[in-house]
This record gives structure tokens, C-alpha cells and sequence, in this order.
């Protein structure tokens, strides 16, 4: 009875869905909802409005400012989170099961690691810094920095790792996005506009233009950077093992 | 030529979407995870949308598959 039941509403869901795929405009096609409210005002006016010739970046870092601000916000709270319940490691002492087990990362992995990590690297700082014009920004280069340092650890070990990335180093820069987004945008503020805004008014052209440019770096780098840290972050907090720690006098 | 493709990366997508429901060995199914986040960013750049590929690549099929794997290790390997 009860699948009965369940299998009428099913189709009853079934038939609403495929007739409102009947219903909905082609694909592409110039006159759907999504063409004709805001999206020609964010590709006519991006470039000047936010100053980014890539508009994913303009839409992202101005007109919709605060969702990333609140993005930004809710990766440092997991952090938080995470954090809070797992606690941190101890620089240079903490170990996973891997680093213990007998089976080592072998010669191959090594050596591949070492070498594909610093290009990963430099591919993931390309990115945030050329969010402006091309695909990418601060998310994407963070979230790609993140996984080189995970890829690091995996075959070199935690205590290695930890010790390359000190906490001390990481714990300001985790909080770097939030404090940078909250500056830049109210800088905007305290200069007489809305958050968010780049270009400053009343000052020349020139000083406006350097101004957007240093305020755009700053928060995709703040982004990016503190993106990857906090990634990083959680996963040392997550794959250490309290069991496993060397005792200081030993090592 | 394009049509086919597509055709063939929804296809790989809906199987893969109901492997991660249906296996019961939660390794695997991070795994399986993982392919299925890396046929929707390839889906995302046929969409014209790099920018979101770029994030599905490195969050989805990246990060997250390890942070899974990670916690399978330190809770159960199976479902029951």
C-alpha cells in the first residue's frame, strides 16, 4: 500500500517536471529571463562599473559583494569549527598512520610530487592574480594552492610538512581574506560610496585607476591565500593522530 | 560532433550520480565521487562557465575527495 502510495507521487512528480521541461525556453535563446534583467547591465557596464574585464570577476568581487563576503565568511567558520572539535598539531611532532606505516611513499611519488609541486603552485598564483581578464580569481587559485600542500603531505609526512608551514605562519593568514574583503569594502564607505566600490570619486583619473588595481589585488590575494591556508588547515587538523606524536626530546 | 560528446559526459554523469547512492563500500564511493565531480567540470566547460570548471575541478574532484577519504579512515569503512 504504502509503495503504491509512493510510487503514484513519484510519477505525479515525474509528469510536473517533464511537462515544465516542455515549458521552459530554449537554450540560448536571446530572450529568456536570464538575458534580459541583469545580465546585459553586468556585460555592458562590468568594465567600468567594477573595473574587471572578466565578468564572473566583477559580478563576483562588486555587484554581488556580499554573498562573496559571506562565502569568505563561512570557509573561516568551518575553519573555526573544524579547529574547535579536532584541535591543532604540533609543529614538526604530529604524525598520521601513514607517516608510521611501513609502506613509504615510494621513490616515484616522491620525486614527482617534488617536482609537479612548485608548478602547481605557480599555475595557482597565475590564477588569482590574472582573475581580473581570465577564468579563475581568489577561490579557484585557493582551493588549487590547497591541493598542492595536501599532495605535499600525503608523500612527504605531516612532521615534514607542518615544519615547512609553521602554525605560527598560518593562523594570521587564515584570517587575511575576511579582514581583507571588510577593508577593502569599507574603504568604499569612508570615502562618501557604497561597499565595494573601487573607484573612488573625486580624485583624477589616474590615482582612481592605481587605487582599483591595488584593492582588486589585495582582496583576490587575500582570497586565494587565505583560501589555501585554511584548506590546509583542516585537513593537518583532520589527518593528525594523537597517538602517533613524538615525544620532543626524542627527535 | 559537440552533440555526442555531451551526450556521452550526462551519460557518464547520471551513472556515476547513481554508483555513489548505490555502492555500499564508502572508499569507492569517495572515489567514484571524484570521477563524477571531474565529468562535471569537463560538462561546465562545454557550458561556457570556466571559471565554475575551475572550482569543480580543484574543490570537488580534488580537496573534498581527500577530506572524505580522511574521515572514512578514521570512522567505518562500510555502510550498513
Amino acid at each position: 500500500m504504502r509503495k503504491a502510495i509512493m510510487l503514484l507521487a513519484l510519477a505525479g512528480i515525474g509528469v510536473m517536471l517533464i511537462y515544465a521541461v516542455g515549458e521552459m525556453p530554449p537554450m540560448g535563446d536571446s530572450g529568456n529571463p536570464d538575458k534580459t534583467h541583469v545580465a546585459p547591465r553586468y556585460l555592458e557596464h562590468g568594465e567600468e562599473e567594477a573595473g574587471a574585464s572578466n565578468v564572473v570577476t566583477a559580478v563576483i568581487l562588486n555587484y554581488r559583494g556580499y554573498d562573496t563576503m559571506g562565502e569568505v565568511a563561512v570557509i573561516f567558520c568551518a575553519l573555526c569549527a573544524v579547529v574547535a572539535v579536532l584541535g591543532r598539531e604540533k609543529t614538526g611532532l604530529s604524525r598520521t598512520h601513514m607517516d608510521v606505516s611501513r609502506v613509504k611513499a615510494s621513490v616515484v611519488v616522491r620525486t614527482t610530487v617534488r617536482f609537479l609541486v612548485p608548478v602547481i603552485i605557480f599555475f595557482a598564483i597565475y590564477i588569482i592574480l590574472h582573475g581580473e581578464e581570465t577564468p579563475g580569481g581568489g577561490f579557484q587559485g585557493g582551493a588549487i594552492i590547497g591541493a598542492s600542500i595536501i599532495l605535499f603531505t600525503l608523500a612527504f609526512g605531516l612532521p615534514e610538512s607542518t615544519r615547512k608551514i609553521p602554525l605560527k605562519s598560518r593562523v594570521p593568514l587564515e584570517s587575511f581574506a575576511v579582514i581583507a574583503f571588510l577593508a577593502a569594502g569599507f574603504t568604499g564607505i569612508l570615502f562618501g560610496a557604497n561597499f565595494l566600490t573601487y573607484i573612488m570619486p573625486g580624485l583624477s583619473e589616474h590615482a582612481a585607476e592605481t587605487i582599483r588595481q591595488v584593492m582588486m589585488m589585495v582582496i583576490e590575494i587575500g582570497i586565494g591565500f587565505a583560501g589555501g591556508i585554511i584548506f590546509t588547515s583542516i585537513m593537518f587538523a583532520m589527518i593528525r593522530e594523537d597517538k602517533y606524536e613524538l615525544q620532543p626530546d626524542s627527535s | 560532433m559537440d552533440w555526442t560528446l555531451n551526450l556521452l559526459l550526462l551519460t557518464l554523469l547520471l551513472a556515476t550520480a547513481i554508483a555513489v547512492i548505490r555502492i555500499r563500500d564508502l572508499l569507492a564511493a569517495a572515489i567514484v565521487f571524484s570521477a563524477y565531480s571531474l565529468v562535471m567540470a569537463i560538462l561546465w566547460t562545454q557550458l561556457r562557465a570556466p571559471d565554475l570548471a575551475l572550482t569543480e575541478a580543484a574543490v570537488g574532484a580534488g580537496v573534498t575527495t581527500v577530506l572524505f577519504i580522511i574521515t572514512i579512515y578514521r570512522t567505518v569503512r562500510k555502510e550498513d
